[in-house]
């Protein structure tokens, strides 16, 4: 899977025009021909489209993503330094979007088609048609331009300031969490709902379980299960968006490498973050499916057995 | 809905189960009605831009970043053109690229999956690898690559949003062309001797009119969120002509002078792709179906 990616993302990008070299140069007149032949040759640039490909794969393999063709920074280092600001976003809205949609979603859940239900059932309906960056633009709009309670755009390390960190964190995550929520509060009442009607729940509450341990401990954790699938999705989702998201609020990660890269036509830098970006997805689908069989012992009983 | 059901009160069962359903499809029928007025009422003036902008998009004034008023409806911007007239002519463009990309997915995805469906084995299998070997690569980050390697204006921004947009929609067509080839009408025309090719396009064809119409309209939605995101970010449609993605950069560029310049596109894509979801999930008869997934 990952090497058909890699593949569509190298021959993809080999169709770009322009040079990344006579870029690098910019349109400086006098350049000597002979120099941009020397350079061209130092990048590779000139061997067979296979040859390039594979030194490139081989390179990601061993941790090498190679020579950016725009500045004298390794490709490793650029996406080192970008990664942890992708990673943190995504983690911190995946938190923040568990948060807000397991209550609404148990709520809703509880008294399937009553008021509460139907008002978080239409809201998650119309949050799903919100696109992440119009939801990030808004809320831009709100709590730093009129209420003036956030910082609209950049980032403060970590070290520097922690509590501006995580102010400047706030809105791009809040962001994504928004977008992401209206998903798994959907999937995860449509699943509650089908738990709460089965008859080990009623066992429990029979054997006089209090509300509380039937909802939380018996159904929210079956209810779960079904859910997770999602989550990967949604991890998918997310990763696709922080590339916008980061954009809008000027975080410096991945995304932002990414669309600084495509300016710059350094598709050395391009394709490598393309690539890493995919593979997190593909990863997190996997290890989704890995987990199915730790939180269902049933998959497990059964895989052992086969 | 339930309140209309039980006011009918029907002595057996399968009654008020047939009764319910109607009264389901009717709110649902008015609801699609609905959801189509308010489509056409924003489409329709973006594509008669000529007609129906009060003002000429480009024509420069004095009056700079004003607010609402029943002169500027939305406004003007930094150099105080009146934002309502470009946005119609940005929704103008918007709507052609994102009508030419949905087009341009249909027709490809509708070869691509039936062309898997049909021939199975091999073929099918390397089809749909490679679909799913796109589709694991978020959408606008391939984009974003795609813009790079060819550069955009309206034409090539609809093809290539187009092209990002057939691997869903060949999965889906594979899916459903499936079902129709293991279906007794078509064994049955296979006996009596069709060739496959004609029955393909004569009979298999028609019969997946029903999920074409919803995954025209999810594509519709996906293609106005590319376009805009890809705008937004500086990789798609250029000043000085404007998209409604450009609009809302612009307006965004300049959000301290003026918070009702980003709002009114940004609003009006939002309204579309909504009303596009809708659309799609009212086509599928409200069963549950993976929302837009663009930027």
């Amino acid at each position: 899977m990952l090497v058909a990616v890699s593949i569509l993302i190298f021959v993809v990008l080999r169709l770009l025009p322009g040079d990344p070299i006579i870029t690098r140069l910019g349109a400086t007149p006098g350049v000597d021909p002979e120099t941009i032949r020397q350079l061209r040759k130092t990048a590779g640039l000139d061997d067979p489209l296979a040859v390039q490909y594979f030194r490139w794969v081989g390179g990601v393999l061993h941790g090498d993503f190679g020579q950016s063709y725009f500045n004298q920074y390794s490709v490793g280092t650029l996406i080192a330094q970008s990664l942890p600001a992708t990673l943190q976003l995504t983690a911190v809205s995946m938190v923040l979007s568990i948060i807000l949609a397991v209550p609404l979603g148990i709520v809703a859940a509880l008294r399937p088609r009553r008021l509460l239900d139907r008002l978080i059932s239409t809201g998650a309906a119309a949050g799903l048609a919100l696109p992440q960056f119009l939801v990030g633009i808004i809320l831009i709009l709100i709590f730093a331009v009129r209420l003036r309670w956030l910082p609209a755009r950049g980032a403060v390390p970590f070290s520097t300031s922690p509590a501006e960190h995580f102010e400047h964190l706030l809105l791009p995550s809040l962001t994504l969490a928004i977008a992401a929520t209206p998903l798994l509060l959907r999937f995860l009442r449509s699943s509650m709902v089908d738990v709460l009607g089965a008859t080990y729940i009623r066992t429990a509450e029979g054997k006089g379980a209090s509300r509380l341990r039937v909802v939380l401990g018996h159904a929210l954790r079956n209810a779960m299960i079904p859910t997770l699938t999602m989550l990967g999705l949604i991890v998918g989702y997310t990763l696709g968006g922080v590339v916008i998201i980061e954009y809008i609020f000027g975080l410096p990660g991945l995304g932002s490498l990414a669309v600084r890269s495509v300016f710059n036509r350094d598709y050395a830098v391009l394709q490598s973050v393309t690539l890493l970006i995919s593979a997190m997805f593909i990863l997190t689908s996997l290890a989704v499916d890995l987990l199915y069989g730790v939180l269902d012992p049933r998959l497990r009983v059964a895989r052992a057995h086969a | 809905m339930p309140s209309l059901a039980r006011g009918l009160s029907m002595p057996s069962t399968l009654v008020t189960l047939r009764a319910r359903r109607r009264a389901r499809g009717v709110r649902s029928s008015r609801l699609t009605i609905a959801v189509g007025v308010v489509l056409v009422v924003v489409v329709a003036p973006c594509l008669l831009a000529q007609l129906t902008s009060p003002f000429d998009p480009t024509a420069l004034s004095s009056t700079r970043f004003a607010g609402p008023s029943a002169h500027h409806l939305f406004g003007t911007d930094e150099l105080g053109r009146d934002l309502f007239s470009r946005v119609l002519y940005g929704g103008r463009l918007t709507v052609l690229i994102a009508a030419g990309a949905t087009a341009i997915a249909m027709a490809l995805g509708a070869v691509w999956g039936m062309v898997a469906a049909f021939g199975r084995g091999l073929v099918d299998e390397v089809l749909m690898r490679i679909a799913d070997a796109s589709m694991a690569i978020p959408q606008i980050l391939f984009a974003i690559v795609f813009v790079a390697a060819f550069g955009a204006n309206a034409v090539r921004l609809s093809v290539i949003v187009g092209v990002l947009l057939t691997p869903t929609t060949a999965r889906l067509v594979r899916g459903a062309a499936l079902v129709e080839l293991q279906s007794d009408y078509f064994a049955a025309a296979v006996a009596y001797g069709a060739p496959r090719y004609r029955l393909l396009l004569r009979e298999v064809f028609p019969n997946l009119r029903a999920p074409f119409a919803v995954q025209a309209a999810i594509n519709a939605a996906n293609a106005v969120i590319l376009e805009a995101a890809l705008s937004f970010v500086g990789l798609g449609i250029q000043p000085p002509r404007a998209s409604l993605g450009s609009l809302v950069r612009q307006g965004y560029d300049q959000i301290y002078q003026s918070w009702t310049y980003v709002l009114f596109p940004t609003l009006v894509i939002f309204v579309t792709i909504w009303m596009l979801t809708l659309l799609a999930d009212q086509l599928s008869g409200g069963r549950e179906f993976r929302g837009a997934t663009g930027g």
